[in-house]
């Protein structure tokens, strides 16, 4: 492997930066050259948020190259479908069906695009598409907000990372508070065998 | 690898860890014997300064969030004068506000390290504007670096401490937001306990800057950079990078670097690069000597061409054979505007030397127009139970839209959107109270000036006072959160708590208020819509300047606090019966809690905090909280 990269994409408070560190502490770990990219501030009151990981010997820039992403590992599908120009037909897409209407616009409802139409429009950057139902599997690890350990579980499983499924592991008992680290385990379990069944 | 506050604290030389650049500079910060670190809060620089909050007491270090950038850079100048080392940490549009400090510390110096970290913000992720800071080193005559990752932040704060003490100068470290917030790995180094004892050794001559003795400081300023110039031919930090033929030669510093250096191996471009690292003063003699190497030059930065002007300016002189591209003749390829990505620089250098990009970015475009046709926006908003919402229902209701709203630097700027609209001019932190000032003089509306606690203490009292003064017609209301929320929950002097994480002294702003002379300053929870609205009514009938605090902590704080305590949060509920699906609450509040679907609205109760405003606005008390039929 020259080089792994990764669009973490959704909406703020889904637990993306928390992703993309596990990622990269793993990677450290593991002897990599690694770059995180993250946007805070403004743009996490409920907006739409992207986090570039870069895993590789030789990676300089912080954000990845349009049509270079090996994976795009999306929280919520029209968010999804708004990075989607980092895909090639090369492109793993691991999409979360959890729908989150974008709520700025509430006193004229907005009509939310429909699902298979997102997705058809995904399909025409890359046929490589997996859907997972990431918000139930975190609510049957014991809370939506573990979704994020279902979607690295998910991403583990298919084994596109050059990472030890047991380093994330031991990562994510680092970084998670000691009193849910159980409980994020357990989702990363779920995602793990979501797809790996 | 393990909690930031751990790998803060670690002394394990020789261990690689991930940091962020700004923790990056927050280590070493530690690892160089830095005693005083100050700093206000700002994105992209919020984090230096939290993450030795987070140490500061383990470490030795003295840290505080100052009221302001300009204070700051006087408490860390008055450290580093008496011979502590010190960092003042802000954002951009902080050194702003500390210039007028910044630009004659230049003339006095100091006599231990003094770094002033500029994160500067291209894109504008979370600022007002995206000024380039850099000018500010050729303003000031102040010797500068800019790092491209979190190894280089770290290793620059070092070498800034060095050339600092031996110049006795201020140096800038100058980041941007891609460097700030960019994680990568950083190998540690040994930890340096500070020295937090100084002594002030009086020199009037030099650190008293009366007209005589100022006219001398410049001349030693002047000399001083001469010496900052021969440091910057040396710096292993000004090297070149690839090995080219002799065609092509690129200039680059800062986070475009890493940009270059993967559109040169992509494009495999025959290409010697020039790293600048250092860059003022620059190198002069290294620059000149590698334009004379190459037939061609490129030089790539983001934001305005100060790496250029001084290029093309040696050029000139001492190769004006030498083809030379950037934004002052290419702007269609180097924009002064936004921030760079690898694409940018890969088209930029693909047109220059006709070679194929090795993705078909046309082909991507044109795929990606026909996706987005789908796409809704989806901008930030303020969040569920944000007592800022109440605040501008009850503004909106008391004033009925027909005053002119001056608004200021915070959450609240979110104001502005559907259906609240509370925001008619925003430009810096406190500007608010003084264009209210003017604006309220030349026309016959109302008008009402926002502004948070902390934009308060930071920028609002020369303001104030001002109004008081010279008797300007306004109501100011203070957004009282009790919190520094935009950029990641800071105290401030309205909290009662300091860096140190000690108890500091609590000052309230309506006490603030009545010492500058305003007559009439009231104190409201913003929840109680009714008295909200019948104080706010009898402000804009007072004669003079009124303040009115609208006090209520940050929503993100409340529920983090039940969490903590294992408290239920409780959401909204519609009783069915009630509800004649008027629309009322979704029109007038806009909270994200509250769906409207198919002529009925509903509570997502994931999102909801239960701060029961839309029961407040609800005309047929069709609102209540969840459960409490049931009991």
């Amino acid at each position: 492997m020259d080089e792994l990269n990764v669009i973490l994409t959704g909406v703020g408070g889904q637990g993306i930066l928390l992703a993309s560190q596990v990622l990269g502490v793993t990677a450290v770990k593991e002897g990599f050259n690694v770059r995180v990219s993250e946007i805070h501030g403004m743009a996490q009151r409920g907006g739409a948020v992207i986090s570039h990981v870069r895993i590789g010997k030789k990676v300089y820039a912080p954000t990845v190259l349009e049509g270079k992403a090996n994976v795009i590992l999306g929280f919520e599908p029209l968010e999804t479908l708004r990075n989607i120009k980092y895909a090639s037909e090369e492109t793993l897409a691991l999409i979360s069906k959890e729908i989150i209407v974008p709520t700025g616009f509430s006193t004229q409802p907005v009509e939310y695009p429909n699902f298979e139409k997102i997705i058809e429009k995904i399909r025409q950057f890359t046929e490589k598409i997996i859907i997972i139902d990431a918000l139930n599997l975190a609510k049957k690890a014991g809370n939506a907000i573990t979704r994020n350990m279902v979607m690295l579980g998910a991403l583990a499983a298919t084994g596109i990372l050059p990472l030890k499924t047991e380093t994330l592991k031991e990562t994510i008992q680092e970084l998670v508070r000691p009193a849910y680290v159980e409980m994020n385990l357990k989702a990363f379990e779920l995602g793990y065998a979501a797809i790996s069944k | 690898m393990a909690k930031l506050k751990d790998v803060l604290l670690e002394d394990s030389p020789g261990k690689r860890v991930l940091l962020l650049g700004n923790e990056a500079i927050a280590r070493g910060v530690l690892e160089n014997g830095i005693g005083v670190v100050t700093t206000y809060p700002g994105t992209p620089a919020s984090e230096i300064g939290d993450s030795i909050s987070l140490v500061a007491k383990d470490a030795g270090v003295y840290m505080e969030y100052s009221a302001n950038e300009k204070v700051a850079v006087e408490v860390a100048a008055g450290a580093a004068v008496s011979g502590v080392r010190a960092l003042a940490a802000m954002k951009h549009v902080g050194v702003n506000v500390a210039a007028d400090a910044l630009m004659t510390l230049a003339y006095i110096g100091v006599r231990a390290a003094f770094i002033l970290v500029t994160a500067d913000d291209p894109n504008c992720y979370s600022s007002q504007n995206e000024q380039d800071n850099r000018y500010y080193a050729l303003l000031g005559n102040l010797p500068m670096l800019e790092p491209s990752d979190p190894q280089e932040a770290k290793d620059m704060v070092k070498y800034a401490v060095e050339i600092s003490e031996k110049l006795e100068l201020p140096c800038i470290l100058r980041t941007t937001t891609r460097v700030s917030h960019t994680r990568g790995p950083v190998t540690l180094e040994k930890l340096v306990k500070p020295n937090l004892k100084g002594r002030f050794l009086r020199d009037v001559k030099r650190f008293v800057m009366v007209p005589a003795n100022a006219r001398i400081q410049h001349k030693v300023l002047l000399k001083k950079m001469k010496e900052a110039a021969k440091i910057s031919e040396e710096s292993p930090f000004n090297r070149i990078v690839r090995k080219g033929n002799g065609e092509i030669g690129i200039v680059s510093s800062s986070a475009a670097y890493n940009y270059v250096l993967e559109a040169a191996e992509l494009l495999d471009l025959n290409a010697e690069i020039l790293k600048l690292g250092m860059t003022h003063p620059l190198p002069k003699n290294k620059v000149v000597k590698f334009i004379q190497k190459h037939k061609k030059l490129v030089v790539v930065e983001e934001l305005e061409p100060y790496l250029e002007l001084q290029l093309r300016s040696l050029a000139k002189d001492h190769a004006p054979n030498v083809e030379i591209y950037g934004r002052m003749n290419k702007p269609e390829l180097f924009p002064s505007y936004g921030e760079f990505s690898t694409r940018t620089v890969i088209e930029a250098l693909a047109k220059i030397f006709g070679k194929q990009p090795p993705a078909n970015f046309r082909e991507i475009n044109e795929k990606y127009a026909d996706a987005n046709k789908l796409l809704l926006p989806r901008l930030p908003i303020l969040c569920p139970g944000c007592p800022h919402r109440a605040s501008f229902y009850v503004i909106k209701r008391a004033t009925g839209g027909k005053v002119v709203y001056t608004t200021d630097i915070g959450c609240y700027a979110l104001g502005i959107q559907s259906p609240l609209e509370i925001g008619d001019i925003l430009i810096c932190m406190g500007a608010s109270v003084g264009t209210a000032s003017g604006i309220s003089k030349v026309i016959d509306e109302n008008v009402v000036a926002v502004i948070g606690d902390s934009t308060f203490f930071h920028a609002a009292l020369p303001g104030l006072v001002n109004a008081v003064y010279n008797n300007h017609r306004f109501v100011l209301v203070v957004l009282d959160n009790l919190t520094t929320a935009m950029t990641g929950h800071q105290p401030h002097p309205g909290t009662g708590v300091t860096g140190m994480k000690t108890p500091g002294k609590r000052i309230l702003i309506e006490d603030i208020a009545k010492g500058c002379g305003v007559e009439y300053v009231k104190v409201v929870n913003p929840f109680q819509v009714e008295e909200g609205v019948k104080v706010l009514k009898e402000a804009m009938q007072h004669p003079g300047p009124s303040v009115i605090v609208f006090r209520a902590p940050c929503a993100l704080l409340v529920t983090a606090e039940k969490r903590r305590k294992a408290e239920k949060i409780v959401p909204a509920e519609i009783v069915d019966e009630k509800c004649t699906g008027c629309m009322a609450c979704v029109k007038l509040i806009g909270c994200p809690a509250l769906v409207a679907k198919n002529g009925k609205v509903t509570v997502n109760e994931a999102l909801c905090v239960g701060c029961m405003l839309c029961a407040e606005v609800c005309p047929y008390g069709a609102i209540e909280k969840a459960g409490k039929e049931a009991q």
